[in-house]
């Protein structure tokens, strides 16, 4: 009788979160963030779980030493941004209040641009008798170049963002994997009760 | 309702670690083993219950249902809201792993006062049953809110600030809940009146 009733209930559980599940297409609160750089701006964006962005949050920047570069304010859509010329790791902290944080680690920028200047240069030798045609200098050539890709990158980086929004997300494998482990630990504590008092 | 890895200082944690060890050992040696069904789904039910989120003003808050376990588990609500946050740090990364013990002593102990204030109502008639239900319900999530707001105190300095966020945010979501408890408290009555004896 007992456990008969508990199935029932059990049961009735099950439907509610379900039903509840598929109700709600949006989830509580874990906050992230994402930066990413352009040259020495920094771009980023914070959000909630569900996709909804962390307003007017405050956003600090420490670089590789733990020391306090910048602090910047999100806006209405949980975007930031600032400038700096420090080129190392930078950590991003956004404390969004009511206890929730959220840290994002923006890899160092050298790397990347010492890969670029190596592998332009030998590209650069055959084609250096068109340069003074045109009368730019390599400065001016880099910086057209540079506008150029992020403009194409800048799909790929909403894109990237979107992809991220989602991996975020809970799906319901989780939620079902989750309950099947409460059970489970719960089945394992009832096990080992049972033991002791056996013996 | 979940205080994140990095907010708090140690001795915080560590307070709230020990409050927590207190109450779940407490409510393991309490545990009946024929009550381990019911604690199980109450942890899921407090495990899901997260997920729900309801959009009040700028942010959103979401149901914890903490008032309910303690309510039909008394001190075992410590070691089911317990697992129940374990596997929300590990697979959502709600709160995290650090904070487990304010997070569970926060949640926890309101339901289990609401246990002992209102018990005694659920075992009368179905309106004085809901009534309990629903002041149970609603004022361990309200105390819920006063206890994260003290263990934050320190890192958001105003501490009428953030209780005054935290408890503007969770008052709508109280009286849900409350109305959900009284609802599962009535249909408990009805199914199995010996749950609530």
């Amino acid at each position: 009788m007992r456990n008969h009733i508990f199935n029932k209930l059990f049961q009735a559980m099950i439907v509610l979160q379900v039903i509840l599940f598929l109700f709600n297409s949006a989830y509580a609160h874990k906050v992230s963030a994402y930066a990413y750089r352009e040259g020495d701006k920094v771009f980023g964006e914070c959000y909630f779980v569900d996709g909804s962005p962390c307003k007017n949050s405050r956003v600090q920047v420490y670089d590789s030493k733990g020391n306090k570069i910048t602090e910047v304010t999100t806006d209405e859509k949980g975007k930031f941004k600032f400038t700096t010329s420090n080129t190392g790791q930078l950590k991003i902290v956004i404390p969004a209040g009511e206890g929730h944080r959220a840290e994002y680690m923006l890899e160092a920028a050298e790397k990347v641009e010492k890969k670029d200047i190596k592998k332009s240069e030998p590209e650069k030798q055959p084609e250096k008798k068109e340069i003074p045609k045109t009368s730019l200098n390599k400065e001016e050539l880099k910086q057209i170049i540079d506008e150029a890709i992020d403009a194409k990158l800048q799909g790929l980086r909403t894109e990237l963002m979107d992809l991220r929004k989602q991996m975020d997300k809970i799906s319901i494998r989780d939620i079902i994997g989750g309950i099947g482990y409460i059970f489970g630990v719960w089945a394992i504590i009832m096990l080992l009760k049972r033991k002791k008092n056996a013996s | 309702m979940h205080i994140s890895e990095g907010v708090l200082s140690a001795p915080v944690l560590i307070t709230g670690a020990v409050l927590s060890l207190a109450g779940l050992t407490l409510g393991l040696r309490k545990i009946k083993n024929e009550d381990i069904p019911k604690v199980a789904v109450l942890s899921s039910a407090f495990f899901v219950a997260s997920l729900i989120h309801i959009p009040i003003g700028p942010t959103s808050a979401h149901l914890v249902l903490n008032g309910l376990v303690g309510m039909l588990l008394g001190w075992a609500a410590f070691p089911s809201i317990f697992v129940g946050l374990v596997l929300q740090a590990l697979l959502f990364q709600f709160g995290g792993l650090t904070t487990l013990g304010v997070n569970t002593f926060a949640m926890a102990m309101p339901g289990v006062l609401s246990y002992y204030a209102f018990r005694g109502m659920l075992r009368k008639g179905k309106n004085l049953a809901f009534a309990g239900g629903f002041l149970g319900g609603a004022l361990a999530l309200i105390i819920a809110a006063v206890f994260i707001s003290i263990a934050l105190i320190e890192t958001e300095k105003s501490f009428i600030g953030v209780a005054g966020t935290l408890l503007a945010m969770h008052l709508p979501i109280a009286v849900i809940e409350g109305i959900i408890t009284g609802f599962v408290v009535i249909y408990l009555k009805k199914v199995k009146p010996e749950a609530l004896a």
